[in-house]
């Protein structure tokens, strides 16, 4: 691989939910590092932790221990306040349920993030276009979610998480909503487009088949590391693609 | 976020769910437009009893009348309301005008119609000019050869048939006088009756009679009362100079004399009307021509106290309207709840997506507070016809005031006041939804399936 630079340092990481007079602990104890470029899958079952785990990356719950550092912050010590603003800045997030607001069409929705940011209406609209463009629905641009197939509403989430130019791209269970042949157009898209812009990727699955993707594997079971993977390069990745983005 | 796109947003989530929004609108449509209708029928009111008081006299006059002192044997000379006086009062901060009256008695007649104790008072061009005179009828030029008059509208009531001995109260039929042909005038009414009734031995011959014109009658009918009705007017100079060709050297009855008993070398009015510029004024320059030692009196205290009681009825008829949009208000309250509650979803996955929490609340603080703006602007013009309704349909202004005039009243503070109400009113709804909505956890999106 060669990358050296860890963008993410996780330490001694405990998560601890009190359920009644019984503790669950989701998360006992983890550390790893993901580098900048790498796509890193997260594996486990149902209960694992892993969901919990990628929550507290993006600043979306509090660890009850350890300390998360992305690019050199202290994400566990950040206010809601300062979370959001570090979410809006570095951060891309891929849902499994798509989650596309159903009142705006699919450009607007890519284009939602950079208004959080206060780009002009003109400017954002046309950025979302060269992204939707680039996932391949820039057809799709003016129709509304539920007029679009499954696979179509999540290269549209992906062109809306790219679109605001993230270090980090997370991505929860992002083809547990698709079959079998959209899922593998999904993920070779991902794959490919993160690789080329140099972005990293946090993806969070149950499956393996679909964490072979990655360059590297984190499997976690109950709340615990147990093993870490490095995938070999596979040479077929390599993709042509004539909508090569510019920027 | 920019502004604009708050508010782009804003509108589409009102106009996706149109009958909810439609409704809840309506409720702040029926606050405001009580609220406005309430208030407008205190005003009315008000505005009303204004206009009746003003119509018999006047709201900024005051009227200046010289110290009377309780020692008879004092002489009031310090007081006296002159020439100079006058001058002195129209000097003072606020006043538009002052205005002399020198009244007398005199007798009337026109052929067998007589009227003992008809009342001329002079008074300035300027008052003359504040008449209003029935048409073809002109104010008394003060440069006119003769004193020529304008008959009060009711004056034709008080003259009495010499023949019958019958006045018109008794019979109820108007003297049938000539306004076109002069009028006799006795000004000297002592001698008048000296003459009539002589006692003892001094035969005292009839006094002079002038033939005077009459030019204007004031405005109004034998039957509207205004407090230009029962007096004659004409001009205060051309007053004076008849007075002095009647009377020569002799006292001229009413004017005051000295210790001696002698008249004064100059005319004592009776009294000074003085004109302020606005009614807010009167006190104060009422209060200034008191210290200067005459005797100042208004209808501001009158006035005043009514105003106290107006503001009173609009402040309960107000409450009354109030109570309405204070439900309006709940209305909104619970629109906002139900929402947030639809949108948790979409509200976590902006969270996620990096729009600032201050951008969620003012998103929603926008959407209630459009409910307000939309409310009031449409409750105001609900009001306006509502308002025109009561006015114009068939004497329910009539039957509720006792007086002509509209009853209902929207002054434009009234729809600028009604509006930023509604809108705050609609915040205020909104506050505590939009702070729950900017609470939410960004989780929620990515837990909801």
């Amino acid at each position: 691989m060669g990358e050296t630079t860890p963008i993410i340092q996780v330490r001694n990481l405990y998560k601890i939910y009190c359920v009644g007079e019984a503790k669950v602990r989701a998360l006992n104890g983890v550390d790893f590092e993901i580098y900048k470029g790498e796509f890193c899958a997260i594996v486990g079952t149902s209960g694992s932790g892993k969901s919990t785990l990628l929550n507290m990356l993006a600043g979306l719950e509090k660890p009850t221990k350890g300390e998360i550092v992305i690019a050199g912050k202290h994400i566990e010590k950040l206010s809601e306040k300062e979370l959001v603003a570090f979410r809006r800045e570095k951060v891309g997030f891929i849902f499994q349920a798509y989650n596309l607001l159903n009142t705006m069409n699919a450009l607007e929705n890519v284009a939602l993030p950079l208004s959080f940011r206060g780009m002009p209406k003109k400017e954002r609209l046309a950025r979302a276009q060269k992204y939707l463009n680039l996932v391949g629905v820039g057809e799709q641009a003016r129709h509304m979610p539920n007029q679009m197939s499954g696979g179509q509403q999540q290269r549209v989430g992906i062109a809306r998480a790219l679109v605001v130019n993230p270090q980090i791209i997370f991505a929860d269970e992002p083809t547990g909503n698709l079959d079998s042949k959209t899922t593998m157009e999904v993920m070779r898209l991902m794959q490919q487009i993160v690789r080329k812009r140099h972005q990293t990727l946090v993806m969070v699955t149950h499956d393996n088949n679909l964490a072979s993707y990655a360059d590297r594997q984190i499997r976690i079971i109950d709340g615990k590391i147990v093993e870490i993977t490095i995938n070999t390069p596979q040479e077929d990745a390599v993709w042509e693609d004539k909508r090569d983005e510019e920027d | 976020m920019r502004f604009s796109d708050l508010l782009v947003m804003s509108l589409n989530n009102l106009k996706r769910r149109k009958l909810r929004t439609v409704l809840t609108v309506l409720g702040v449509i029926i606050g405001t437009a009580s609220i406005v209708v309430m208030m407008s029928l205190g005003i009315g009111l008000q505005e009303l009893n204004m206009e009746s008081l003003s119509s018999w006299t006047s709201l900024t006059e005051i009227t200046v009348t010289q110290n009377y002192s309780m020692d008879p044997n004092a002489s009031n000379e310090d007081s006296f309301i002159t020439d100079d006086v006058v001058e002195k009062l129209s000097k003072l901060d606020h006043v538009v005008s002052v205005s002399p009256t020198l009244s007398i008695s005199v007798i009337v007649r026109q052929g067998v119609y007589i009227c003992e104790y008809a009342n001329i008072q002079g008074i300035s061009q300027e008052a003359l000019h504040k008449i209003t005179l029935e048409s073809g009828g002109r104010y008394p030029d003060p440069d006119a050869q003769q004193m020529e008059m304008v008959f009060g509208n009711m004056v034709i009531q008080d003259f009495m048939n010499s023949k019958t001995k019958k006045y018109y109260y008794e019979t109820g039929e108007l003297p049938d006088l000539d306004m076109s042909q002069p009028f006799f005038v006795i000004f000297d009414q002592n001698a008048y009756y000296q003459s009539l009734y002589p006692s003892g031995d001094t035969a005292v011959s009839p006094p002079k009679k002038y033939m005077l014109n009459v030019v204007g009658v004031v405005a109004g009918g034998t039957d509207t009362y205004n407090s230009y009705s029962y007096s004659i007017y004409t001009d205060v100079e051309q007053l004076k100079t008849q007075l002095k060709k009647v009377f020569k050297r002799n006292p001229i009855p009413g004017q005051p004399t000295n210790s001696k008993g002698k008249p004064y070398s100059y005319f004592i009015y009776n009294n000074a009307k003085v004109q302020v510029d606005d009614m807010d004024n009167v006190k104060e320059v009422q209060q200034a021509i008191n210290e200067m030692g005459y005797q100042a009196s208004s209808m501001i205290e009158g006035i005043e106290n009514q105003q106290r009681q107006a503001g009173m009825i609009q402040a309960v008829l107000g409450g009354i309207g109030a109570v309405s949009l204070f439900v309006a208000a709940i209305g909104i309250a619970n629109t906002m709840m139900m929402s947030i509650y639809e949108r948790t979803k979409e509200i976590g996955v902006m969270k996620v997506l990096g729009c600032d929490m201050g951008n969620i609340r003012n998103m929603f603080l926008i959407e209630s507070g459009f409910i307000g703006l939309a409310g009031g602007v449409i409750g105001v013009a609900l009001s306006y016809g509502i308002s025109y309704l009561i006015n114009h349909i068939g004497g329910i202004a009539q039957a509720m005031s006792g007086m002509d005039g509209d009853i209902s009243r929207i002054p434009l503070w009234l729809v600028g006041l009604a509006v930023i109400f509604a809108v705050v009113v609609g915040m205020g709804a909104g506050f505590m939804p939009a702070m729950r909505a900017m609470k939410l956890s960004p989780l929620a999106a990515i837990r909801n399936e």
